[in-house]
C-alpha cells in the first residue's frame, strides 16, 4: 500500500449555514447522492480499498444506515469520530489519527466533486519525491442567481496568490490576499533558483493533498500550529525549497518540495458555498449514466419531466407537473399542477398543488403549501410554508404587506426561510424583480 | 457600425503615413558615468575596441541591420573624437542605408538631458529606438516593433515604451550584478508592473497595487537582462521634458510605473530568447561580450565578418575560433589554443601560449609569454616571460620582461610596467594621476595624442617603482579614489560588482535565518500597549529635557499618548513615576552610585513637578504614587537610601502631602521586603521629622 486515503468529513459547512444547520455537510444531497459519496467514489475509482474517514457521530450513523451508500461504496471505511464542537482543522484532524497513518497519505475533503485524473497529482508526488502535492483548478464563476444573496457576487473577494515555477508544477508561494497587505515579499534566493515565477490568482485550492508521512509527524510535534497549519506548512516550506539547477545538485539539495497540479480543464467543485452547491447540482447529473428517473419513483404519465432533471427513488410526481433543470430528492411528493424549474428539491419534501417554484433550494422534509409562488428562495429543513394566513406574519415582520389575490402567496425574489436556533423564521427579501414588484407595496 | 467604419478609415490613412516613415534611432554615445575611468579619460567609452572594433560600430551595425534608417548620435564627453571616428567610418559614406547625424553638446549630463533635447529639437517623428553607444546586439527588433505598434494602435498613447530583454538567468555570464533586475509583468499583456534593481536586496518586495490590474496571471522574472534597447514613442521624450527630474532610464521607468494610475502610461516588454544583446557597462561585461563575440554567439556579427568594412581588418577564421588578420607572424613553438583574435601586423615570439585572448594591431609580443583572457589593444609591446590573466591592456602600453599581471588588472594608455614585477589582482595603472583635477584633464586630452608630451608631464610627478617597477611609468588607481567621485554608484568599480561567488551559501544562511524566524516569531513577546506607552513616555520626557519643552506641553503629549494606547489614569501615574525614577539609570547606566543617582534625579523632579501635580490630585492618587515608588525601589535594593531624598523632594515640591506619606508608611505592608524597606534608617528619620513638623504646625495653630 503506497498511499493511505484520508477523507476529511467533519467540517461544518460554515459558509453555507442555511443548508447545513441540520443536515451535516457530508450528507447534503448533490444530484441525489450525499456529498460524501463523490470523494469516496473518486478514491474508489482509482483503486483505493480502504479509507480513513474523519467525521462526526451524526455522519457516522448516516454512513452506516444509508443503503445507497452501502451498495455504492465497496471500500472499507475506517470511520474516526471527532467531537463536533472541537472545531478541528485539517492539521488537528491529522494529528488525531497519527497512529493510524503508516505510509504517505492522500487527504481529500468531503466537499470535493471532481473528475480529475487523480494519478496526475500522485505522479507529481512520486516523480519528484515531493513533500506535498496538491490539486488546484480554475475558480468558477457562478452564473446562477443564488437564493438570498443580494445582487451579484460580493465584490472584492480575497484572492489566493499562488506562485509556481515555469513548468507550472512546482509550488513556490502561496498566500491569501488578506495576508499580503504590505505587499508581496519574496526571498531573493528563491528567485535565484526559480528565476521565472508565475503568479496566478484565479485558482481554487481543491483541498486534495498528497502528504509525506513525515509531514504528519511534523504536525504532531508542532502542536502550536493551529487551523490552517497544513497550508501554512506548504507556504513556509515551499518558500525555501527549490528546483531546476544549472549545474548544481538536483532540487538544489532542498529537502522539501511542494508541487501542484493545476487542472486546465475538467470539472472541479468545492461545495462549500450555496452558489457552489447549486452549481454542482446542475452539473453533476451529467456525470452518471444512471437513468434520470429512478426506477422506484412513480411518475405520472401526464407530467413533464425534462431530460435535464433527475428524480430520486420513491418519489411521487403527480399529473400536470412540469419539472425542468431540477433535482428532486428521495421520497419527495410533488402534487398536481406544480411547476419546478431550476430548483433543488431535497429529500422528503412535499409540494402541494399549483405551486410555482423557480431557482430555489428546498431542504429536507419541507412542506410547501398550496399555490405558493417562489422565485430564488431557500426553504430550510422541515419548514412549512402554509398556504395562507399564517405566513402573513412572516411578511409583516419583514416589513411588507402582500396584496394576495386568490389567496396565493407570492414569495417573489430571493427569500430565505430557515429555521435557525437563533431566530425562528428569517426572511430576507432582496432584489425585487420587475415582475414581482407589484406584489409588494 | 457604418459610421464607425467611416471613422476608422481616416485614421488608418494617418497611421499608414506613420508606418511609412523611416525608423529612427537615438544613440547615446556617452555613459554619463566614470565607470571606465581611467581608460575613458583618453578615449570615450563608445570608441573602446571590443574584438578590435569600436563599440559604437557594433551599435550602429545593430541599428542598421534591424532597419533603422536615421540615427541621431548624441555625444558629450570627447565628442570630437566620436565625430571624427564616425566621419571616417562606413556610416557616413553616401551609400550607407542608415543616415547618421551627430549632435554634440557639452551640456548633456544624463540620458534625460539628451531626450529633452530630442524633444526640444523635435527630431523624432514616430516611434524610435533608444540605445546606448556600447550596446552589442544582433536582436531583430522588428517583431517587438510590430507588437509595440499594435499596442499603440489598440490603445492610443497608453504604452509609451517597449523594453527589450534577453533571457539570462542567474549564473549566466552576461548577467551582470549591477543590472541585476527583477521584473514583474502581466502574464498576458506583457505589461511591466514592477521593475527593480535587486543587487543589494535580500528580500524582494512587490506592492499589492500591481496585482490589481485585473489580470489573474502574473509573472515575476529574475532571469532577464536589460539589453538597454528600447522602442520609445515620441511621448517618451515629452515625458522627460515634463519631468525634468528624470535623469536616467531607471528614473523614467520607475517614475512611470509609480505614477501609472495618474499618467496612464504603460511600459511593455519583449523578451528575446535567441537574440544577443548586452550593454558593455563594465569590464566584466567587456570580458563576457568579447568572449561571446569570439565564440560566435552574436552571429552574424563575428570578427571575420568585418562589418565595419575597414581596410586590413578582414581576418581568417580557423579551428577552435582562432582568428588572424593579415600580417600576423607567430614564432616557433607558440600555440594559439582557442578563442583567439590577433590583429594585423602583430608579431608574436616563440613558445607563447595564448588562449581566450584578443590582441590588437601592430603589437609586439616576446617569447615565452602566457596570455589567458587578456584583452590587448593596439601597439602594445610585451617583452619576454610575461604572464597575463584576465586583464585589459590599452594602446601603447609597454610590459617589460618578467611581469605578471594577475586577474582584473587594467593598464591604461601609455603605461609602462616592469621589469620583473607582479601586479596584484585588480591593479589599475594609468598615466593620469588619480588626484588630477577634472579641468586639468581636459587640457591634457586636447594634446593627448602626443605621447612625448605626456611623458614630459609625468616627469613632474614621481612614479612609485614598487607599483609599476623600476622602469615603469604610471600611477596606481585605487578603487577608493573611484568611490569618491561616484556619488550614486559608490560600490561600482571598473570591473563591475563582484559576482556573488556562492549563491548557495547565501541561501543556506537565509534558510537558517528563515527557520530562526519561524522559531522566534511566536516566542517573541509582542510589546504590549503598556510597555509601548512606557517607552513613549520615556521618549517624551527625554525630548522635553533635550529641547526644553514646557511642562504643560509634556502633559499634553502624555495625555494624548494615554488615549492612543488606552491607558487608565492610574496606570499613567504609575508609569510616569517609574519612568522618572529610572531616568537616571537610563541616562547614566545602571551602575551609578546612590549619590550620583539622587543628584541626577532631584533636579529632574523639580523640573517636572508640574507634570506630577497634574496627575497627583486626590488622596488616592498620592497612595498610588507612593505605591509605585515603593515598587521601583524594591527592585533596586542598593538605592534605598535615595528613597528618602526623593520623598523629601516631592514633599517639598508639594506633590505629596504629609498625610499621604504617613498613611503609606503605616500601611500594613505585605511582603517582607517592603517591611524591610520601611525599616530603613533614613526613612524612619524622615517620617519622624514629618511627624514632628506636623505636631509643630498643629502646635502653632
Amino acid at each position: 500500500m503506497e498511499l493511505q486515503a484520508v477523507l476529511m468529513a467533519a467540517g461544518g459547512g460554515s459558509r453555507m449555514m442555511d443548508l447545513t444547520y441540520n443536515t451535516p455537510k457530508p450528507l447534503l444531497p448533490v444530484g441525489n447522492r450525499p456529498l460524501i459519496w463523490y470523494p469516496l467514489n473518486l478514491l474508489e475509482r482509482v483503486g483505493f480499498e480502504e479509507v480513513i474517514v474523519i467525521t462526526t457521530k451524526e455522519v457516522q450513523k448516516a454512513l452506516s444506515t444509508d443503503q445507497r451508500l452501502k451498495t455504492d461504496v465497496k471500500m472499507r471505511l475506517d470511520v474516526v469520530c471527532i467531537q463536533e464542537e472541537a472545531d478541528m482543522g485539517t492539521a488537528d484532524a491529522l494529528r488525531h489519527i497519527q497512529q493510524k497513518i503508516k505510509t504517505d497519505i492522500l487527504v481529500v475533503s468531503c466537499d470535493l466533486i471532481t473528475d480529475v485524473a487523480l494519478h496526475e497529482v500522485v505522479d507529481l508526488f512520486r516523480a519528484h519525491n515531493a513533500t506535498l502535492s496538491m490539486l488546484m483548478s480554475k475558480v468558477h464563476e457562478f452564473t446562477e442567481t443564488v437564493p438570498g444573496q443580494k445582487g451579484k457576487k460580493k465584490a472584492g473577494e480575497q484572492r489566493d496568490f499562488v506562485g509556481v515555477d515555469v513548468t507550472g508544477k512546482r509550488l513556490l508561494f502561496m498566500a491569501n490576499e488578506a495576508d499580503l497587505e504590505e505587499g508581496l515579499v519574496l526571498r531573493k534566493s528563491i528567485m535565484r533558483k526559480h528565476p521565472r515565477m508565475l503568479i496566478k490568482t484565479g485558482l481554487l485550492d481543491a483541498h486534495l493533498y498528497c502528504l509525506k508521512r513525515s509531514v504528519v509527524d511534523f504536525l504532531v510535534h508542532n502542536n502550536t500550529s493551529k487551523d490552517e497549519a497544513l497550508l501554512q506548512l506548504a507556504r513556509e516550506r515551499s518558500c525555501w525549497n527549490d528546483h531546476r539547477g544549472d549545474m548544481s545538485e538536483a532540487y538544489h539539495g532542498g529537502k522539501l518540495r511542494c508541487y501542484v497540479h493545476i487542472m486546465e480543464e475538467g470539472m472541479c467543485y468545492r461545495v462549500n458555498t450555496l452558489a457552489a452547491y447549486i452549481e454542482a447540482n446542475r452539473v453533476v447529473p451529467k456525470l452518471f449514466e444512471d437513468p434520470p428517473i429512478h426506477p422506484s419513483a412513480v411518475v405520472s404519465e401526464r407530467s413533464l419531466v425534462g431530460s435535464d432533471s433527475i428524480i430520486g427513488p420513491s418519489c411521487q410526481i403527480s399529473d400536470k407537473t412540469s419539472i425542468k433543470r431540477s433535482n428532486v430528492g428521495t421520497s419527495s411528493i410533488i402534487k398536481e399542477k406544480v411547476k419546478i424549474t431550476n430548483s433543488i428539491i431535497m429529500n422528503g419534501v412535499t409540494i402541494e398543488e399549483g405551486c410555482n417554484i423557480q431557482g430555489s433550494v428546498i431542504c429536507n422534509n419541507a412542506m410547501i403549501g398550496r399555490g405558493a409562488d417562489m422565485k430564488y428562495c431557500l426553504v430550510g429543513s422541515g419548514q412549512r410554508i402554509e398556504p395562507e394566513g399564517e405566513n402573513a406574519a412572516v411578511q409583516r415582520s419583514a416589513g411588507y404587506t402582500t396584496r394576495t389575490r386568490t389567496h396565493t402567496l407570492h414569495f417573489c425574489s430571493s427569500a430565505v426561510f430557515v429555521l435557525n436556533p437563533a431566530f425562528c423564521v428569517c426572511v430576507y427579501v432582496c432584489t425585487l424583480t420587475p415582475m414581482s414588484a407589484f406584489s409588494f407595496v | 457600425m457604418a459610421g464607425k467604419a467611416g471613422k476608422q478609415s481616416r485614421p488608418r490613412k494617418a497611421e499608414k503615413d506613420e508606418e511609412e516613415q523611416p525608423l529612427q534611432a537615438v544613440l547615446v554615445a556617452d555613459s554619463f558615468n566614470r565607470r571606465f575611468f581611467p581608460i575613458s579619460k583618453d578615449q570615450p567609452r563608445a570608441l573602446l575596441p571590443l574584438a578590435n572594433v569600436s563599440m559604437i560600430d557594433y551599435t550602429l551595425e545593430f541599428l542598421t541591420s534591424t532597419g533603422v534608417q536615421e540615427t541621431f548620435v548624441f555625444c558629450c564627453w570627447m565628442s570630437s573624437k566620436i565625430k571624427e571616428h564616425l566621419q571616417k567610418s562606413k556610416w557616413c559614406r553616401p551609400t550607407s542605408p542608415n543616415v547618421v547625424h551627430v549632435i554634440t553638446s557639452d551640456l548633456y549630463r544624463s540620458l534625460g538631458d539628451v531626450l529633452r533635447d530630442v524633444d526640444a529639437k523635435a527630431l523624432v517623428r514616430s516611434d524610435f529606438l533608444l540605445v546606448y553607444g556600447d550596446v552589442v546586439s544582433n536582436i531583430d527588433v522588428s517583431q517587438a516593433l510590430q507588437e509595440h505598434k499594435q499596442r499603440r494602435k489598440m490603445e492610443k498613447n497608453v504604452s509609451v515604451m517597449t523594453m527589450i530583454f534577453k533571457e539570462s538567468p542567474p549564473g549566466h555570464k552576461t548577467r551582470c550584478e549591477d543590472d541585476d533586475i527583477i521584473v514583474a509583468m502581466d502574464g498576458k499583456s506583457k505589461r511591466i508592473l514592477h521593475y527593480q534593481r535587486a543587487q543589494a536586496l535580500k528580500k524582494l518586495h512587490f506592492p499589492m497595487n500591481i496585482f490589481h490590474s485585473g489580470s489573474d496571471e502574473f509573472e515575476i522574472r529574475f532571469d532577464l537582462l536589460d539589453c538597454h534597447i528600447s522602442i520609445c514613442s515620441p511621448q517618451v521624450a515629452e515625458l522627460f521634458t515634463d519631468n525634468f527630474d528624470y535623469q536616467t532610464k531607471n528614473d523614467f521607468v520607475r517614475g512611470l510605473l509609480v505614477n501609472e494610475e495618474i499618467l496612464g502610461n504603460q511600459i511593455h516588454m519583449h523578451v528575446t530568447r535567441d537574440g544577443y544583446g548586452a550593454r558593455v557597462s563594465n569590464l566584466l561585461m567587456y570580458d563576457t561580450v568579447s568572449s561571446d563575440m569570439i565564440r560566435r554567439w552574436i552571429y552574424p556579427i563575428t570578427p571575420e565578418a568585418n562589418f565595419a568594412d575597414q581596410e586590413g581588418q578582414s581576418c581568417t577564421h580557423s579551428r577552435h575560433n582562432v582568428y588572424r588578420e593579415p600580417g600576423v607572424s607567430l614564432g616557433h613553438g607558440s600555440q594559439m589554443e582557442e578563442n583567439v583574435l590577433i590583429g594585423r601586423n602583430t608579431v608574436i615570439g616563440a613558445n607563447c601560449t595564448i588562449s581566450n585572448t584578443v590582441i590588437g594591431a601592430n603589437c609586439v609580443i616576446g617569447d615565452n609569454v602566457t596570455l589567458d583572457r587578456a584583452y590587448i589593444w593596439n601597439r602594445v609591446h610585451i617583452a619576454n616571460d610575461v604572464k597575463v590573466k584576465q586583464s585589459v591592456i590599452c594602446d601603447n602600453v609597454e610590459v617589460k620582461h618578467g611581469v605578471v599581471l594577475n586577474e582584473q588588472c587594467v593598464l591604461a594608455y601609455n603605461v609602462v610596467v616592469g621589469p620583473d614585477i607582479t601586479l596584484q589582482e585588480g591593479t589599475v595603472l594609468s598615466m593620469h594621476h588619480p588626484d588630477e583635477e577634472d579641468d586639468e584633464d581636459e587640457d591634457e586630452f586636447l594634446s593627448d595624442d602626443d605621447v612625448g608630451y605626456s611623458k614630459d608631464k609625468t616627469k613632474q610627478k614621481v612614479f612609485n617603482p614598487a607599483e609599476v617597477g623600476s622602469e615603469g611609468k604610471g600611477y596606481r588607481w585605487k578603487s577608493s579614489s573611484l568611490d569618491d567621485t561616484e556619488e550614486d554608484e559608490l560600490a561600482e568599480c571598473i570591473w563591475g560588482l563582484a559576482l556573488n561567488p556562492d549563491p548557495e551559501s547565501d541561501s543556506e544562511s537565509e534558510v537558517s535565518e528563515g527557520s530562526h524566524d519561524l522559531g522566534s516569531h511566536p516566542a517573541s513577546p509582542e510589546l504590549d500597549d503598556v510597555k509601548v506607552f512606557q517607552n513613549e513616555v520615556h521618549g517624551t520626557l527625554q525630548r522635553g529635557l533635550d529641547e526644553n519643552i514646557s511642562c504643560d506641553n509634556l502633559v499634553l503629549e502624555i495625555n494624548s499618548l494615554k488615549y492612543a494606547y488606552n491607558i487608565s489614569l492610574k496606570e499613567v501615574m504609575q508609569i510616569l513615576i517609574r519612568v522618572v525614577l529610572e531616568f537616571p539609570f537610563q541616562q547614566q547606566g545602571a551602575q551609578i552610585s546612590t549619590a550620583q543617582y539622587s543628584s541626577h534625579l532631584l533636579p529632574l523632579l523639580k523640573k517636572w513637578a508640574p507634570v506630577f501635580k497634574n496627575y497627583v490630585k486626590r488622596p488616592q492618587d498620592q497612595m498610588d504614587c507612593l505605591a509605585s515608588m515603593e515598587e521601583v525601589f524594591l527592585e533596586r535594593e542598593t538605592h534605598w537610601a535615595a528613597l528618602v531624598k526623593v520623598l523629601m523632594s516631592v514633599y517639598q515640591l508639594e506633590i505629596l502631602e504629609e498625610e499621604g506619606i504617613m498613611r503609606w508608611f503605616k500601611q500594613s505592608s505585605t511582603t517582607a521586603k517592603s517591611q524591610q524597606l520601611r525599616r530603613n534608617q533614613g526613612l524612619l528619620k524622615f517620617i519622624q521629622w514629618l511627624e514632628e513638623a506636623e505636631e509643630s504646625s498643629e502646635g502653632d495653630e
